[in-house]
């Protein structure tokens, strides 16, 4: 194959880029071209009708890959919405002599519908749960065409040949042939594109940690639904291609088997990778389909042994295990240097302090919140208020309540009594997407950092959640981050490290309120001085405000402008830190507690 | 108007006793998935065709077969088909050890789903094989019943029976439930997680393979058969909520009238698609189930 060739991604630095996507992306082009044109300039009219079939096939499991990782979403119907999309067609045009425009249409159409009928289940359920509900629907969509023979022609399908696509504009190549070797690979550069793409990266995170999505302002549901329509439409449009290169469509060539084609090949291939539903079609189908032709009852063993020995031995896939193997040998970043606040903290020193809020309404307000699990109560009647730019730390036992409290302010759990004012509006009822869009960040106590994106991409989703305009100084910041970072791995950063990476991507959204939960865990005291001095500059010189769930107390102590104390879900002292550190309530968490 | 809708008397025993009938293979399909689910946190998506399986055995070894004959080769079937299973538990969490990403199962599950399927069509073709069982017709409430129809509702009773009383009487049915709460603390309380999930694996194949070869003479015995049963069970599953067989009692019958009605109404071939609408419908606005209980949710 063509993998000496490949030049490097024109970006690419030092010893190789994070992910190899462009070099994938360029095999994969050469790949189908070659699936595409080759049998053509052979004149082998049986592999020319056959590779046809392939490339259809391709560019399916292409879009497969993108909707079971990139988006999450594990269907195993796909080749019913490919049977939706020919079926659009040929019933509109075959049977009923539509002009081919409306019978596109209807393909393209009946598909995005099916699609969003996979869809609707997704919003409410994920993993397993809809892998049976498509599963189901791939099963029940052949029933269905033999139950309904007056619209679809039932078990007698229906034949529409489409002559003017055999005509050959250029080197013997039909328009049939163009067009299935330039699908597949708009559906690969569509891809690449979209990985590159604030819509791409979004998605990603929604489908591997729906709740720092929510933190960042991403819908998950929406972008499920998104990644749906988005693959219903690319498949549906490989179902106008499938009835010209079959010329006959019926139930049978539909069945579930065809679903698990496009599944396997995507995890033969390797999930995830640009590559891999390519070389996981070549393997379950074009080799099979040249070495066992007479062997044809064999097929569906074989690439059930296949995926089950692939899943085993090299999980990550065929791609994947080269991918890792890859990674491993280039990958840069690490150390203890890798990762630190410190370029950060100076340009933040160098502004001019913030002018203090002309309007002290809180910015936060929360009055009687009260949050129960069954029969525990998580937080019991708090009332918390957080002015702009003011450090508020909240402290106490573990199961006091902090991290509760939190979830309630960040939206990801809603209060079942009291109300919660953000900026003067009532969001009690708000879901924690839209919060977020109004201004508000978080970390979380296990660092939510995504491996499937290096170290800049990690700070970059950040940035793509951002509402403002980054100012001069903090635009050089980004670009030295991107630079410094953009190729590094995420793997080896030590947990600290994490951490402060998902300090400055919250800080990258620009929220006008911080929330930190246990932020201080697992950090150095070099980066424990870091972040508090991040932390007194973020309110000092940007005017954040910020809530600061932490066990360090000497920590909180030092920067906090006001303490509240959380005992079983309750308020016990609330006050600025000098006279809180006098309060007997208080006094026991420093010495002799549960903690800290 | 209404009444004209409405079965005769006749009918509605044929199709309640029918629904309930088949609905009980689905309420054992999803016993056999609870027990996995609850020790592994996995859902077997070769359970359907684990259980056709026990059919194809009664097919070749008790075809027709005496009283005595057919019952050694169920306990030898059930024995067989829980060892294959256990090993198919084996290879399935392999992957697990190391892998990072969690829903390799979901593909190993689906991949041997196909692999039997496959393999049971290379060898007797894909045509429907009908078993002749020792239990004969009898009449209940003035309809003609297959006595395998008997077979499989007392099968159900007795499967939740000896469940109830191994997950909650003996020691490694209350580790086995253990694991449902806490997979970590289990570990930590030297409970053998593992092992127990083999285990757990293990008594799912005797659960489907039993019953799969018991009422062998009501189902079609055929490669693609598998994943009905699969999926509807399922659906029973869900819709008495996950992990709880209690719930799946109700929910297996329920789903099986369900089915006789529709193939009443409607005709055989919209069943599935009866099962497929109760399930979204189901997911999307009892996503617990009719028993299922809100969990607390973690960040």
């Amino acid at each position: 194959m063509t993998t000496k060739s490949i030049p490097l991604n024109a970006t690419a630095s030092g010893k190789g880029s994070y992910n190899s996507d462009w070099q994938q992306f360029l095999v994969g082009v050469a790949l189908i071209l070659f699936t595409g044109i080759a049998p053509s300039l052979l004149g082998n009219s049986y592999w020319e009708h056959t590779f046809q079939l392939v490339n259809i096939y391709i560019a399916v499991a292409v879009i497969q890959n993108f909707l079971f990782v990139d988006a999450g979403q594990k269907s195993f119907g796909q080749g019913a919405i490919l049977g939706l999309g020919a079926y659009g067609l040929a019933v509109a045009s075959g049977l009923h002599g539509m002009p081919l425009v409306v019978g596109m249409l209807a393909g393209v159409g009946a598909a995005t519908a099916g699609g969003l009928l996979f869809a609707l289940p997704a919003l409410r359920v994920q993993g397993f749960h809809l892998g049976f509900v498509t599963m189901s629907a791939a099963i029940v969509f052949p029933q269905l065409l033999n139950q309904f023979d007056k619209l679809t022609g039932g078990i007698n399908g229906i034949s529409m040949n489409m002559p003017a696509l055999l005509a050959k504009p250029v080197f013997g190549l039909s328009w049939l042939t163009i067009m299935v070797t330039l699908v597949p690979i708009a559906a690969l550069a569509l891809h690449y594109l979209l990985r590159g793409m604030p819509l791409g990266r979004r998605m990603r995170i929604a489908a591997e940690s729906p709740e720092a999505a929510r933190s960042l302002g991403i819908r998950p549901g929406l972008m499920r639904s998104l990644a749906f329509v988005i693959a219903s439409i690319g498949t549906g449009i490989c179902g106008l291609l499938y009835v010209p290169t079959v010329s006959f469509i019926s139930p049978q060539g539909f069945l579930i088997d065809l679903s698990f084609v496009f599944f396997f090949a995507v995890v033969v291939g390797g999930r995830g990778q640009l590559l891999g539903p390519i070389i996981g079609i070549w393997i379950i189908f074009i080799l099979p389909s040249v070495f066992l032709v007479k062997l044809v009852e064999y097929k569906p063993l074989v690439y059930g042994i296949l995926t089950l020995a692939v899943v085993i031995l090299f999980p990550d896939g065929v791609v994947g295990t080269f991918e890792t193997w890859r990674r491993k040998r280039n990958q840069q970043g690490g150390g203890e240097q890798a990762f630190s606040l410190g370029s950060f903290t100076t340009v933040l020193e160098n502004l001019p302090d913030a002018p203090p809020a002309a309007d002290m309404t809180p910015i936060i307000s929360v009055k009687g919140a009260t949050k129960r699990f069954g029969a525990v109560v998580a937080i019991d009647g708090v009332d918390m208020e957080v002015r702009p730019g003011e450090v508020h730390g909240l402290v106490g036992a573990n199961g006091s309540g902090k991290t509760s409290l939190l979830n309630v302010i960040s939206g990801l759990s809603r209060v079942d009594g009291g109300s919660y004012h953000f900026c003067g509006a009532d969001v009690t009822r708000l879901p924690a997407a839209d919060i977020a869009l109004r201004g508000l960040g978080r970390t979380f106590q296990t660092p939510r950092v995504f491996q499937s994106l290096s170290v800049w991409g990690n700070l970059q989703i950040g940035l793509d959640a951002r509402q403002t305009e980054p100012s001069a100084d903090v635009a050089r910041l980004i670009e030295d981050l991107r630079k410094a970072h953009g190729d590094d791995s995420p793997a080896l950063l030590s947990h600290g490290q994490r951490r402060l990476l998902e300090v400055v991507r919250v800080v990258m959204k620009d929220p006008s309120i911080v929330l930190f939960d246990e932020p201080a865990a697992g950090l150095s005291p070099q980066e424990r001085a870091a972040f508090s001095s991040l932390v007194h500059l973020l309110s000092r010189k940007l005017g954040k405000a910020v809530i600061l769930v932490e066990h360090d107390l000497d920590l909180v102590w030092g920067i906090a402008d006001r303490i509240t104390v959380l005992e079983t879900g309750r308020v016990v002292a609330q006050g600025v830190p000098a006279d809180l550190a006098r309060d007997p309530a208080v006094q026991h968490l420093f010495v002799g507690g549960t903690d800290a | 108007m209404i009444t004209e809708l409405l079965p005769n008397i006749n009918d509605l025993m044929t199709i309640i006793l029918r629904g309930v009938a088949i609905g009980s293979l689905f309420t054992i399909i999803a016993m056999s998935f609870n027990i996995v689910h609850n020790a592994a946190g996995i859902f077997n998506f070769a359970q359907g065709n684990i259980f056709i399986l026990g059919g194809f055995a009664a097919y070749v070894l008790a075809n027709d077969a005496g009283f005595g004959m057919w019952a050694l080769m169920l306990i030898l079937a059930t024995v067989v088909i829980g060892v294959l299973a256990a090993v198919q538990g084996w290879i399935t969490l392999l992957p697990l050890r190391s892998s990072v990403e969690q829903d390799s199962w979901l593909i190993s599950t689906v991949s041997v789903s196909v692999i039997i399927a496959s393999g049971l069509m290379l060898v007797y073709g894909s045509s429907g094989n009908f078993v002749q069982g020792p239990m004969p017709r009898f009449t209940l409430f003035g309809v003609r019943t297959p006595g395998a129809f008997l077979l499989a509702i007392g099968a159900m009773f007795a499967w939740y029976v000896v469940l109830r009383f191994f997950l909650r009487r003996t020691f490694t049915g209350l580790a086995i439930s253990a694991l449902s709460q806490d997979f970590d603390a289990a570990r930590a309380a030297g409970i053998p997680v593992r092992r127990l999930q083999l285990l757990a694996f293990g008594i799912s194949g005797m659960i489907a393979g039993s019953v799969g070869f018991m009422v062998a003479p009501m189902i079609s015995v055929s490669p693609d058969a598998g994943l009905r049963y699969v999926l509807n069970g399922f659906v029973a599953a869900v819709v008495g909520g996950v992990g709880n067989n209690s719930g799946a009692m109700i929910g297996g019958p329920l789903v099986g009238v369900i089915a006789a009605l529709t193939t009443f109404y409607l005709g055989g071939a919209y069943q599935d698609l009866s099962s497929l609408l109760v399930l979204v419908v189901i997911l999307m606005f009892l996503p617990q189930g009719l028993f299922g209980r809100a969990s607390a949710r973690k960040v």
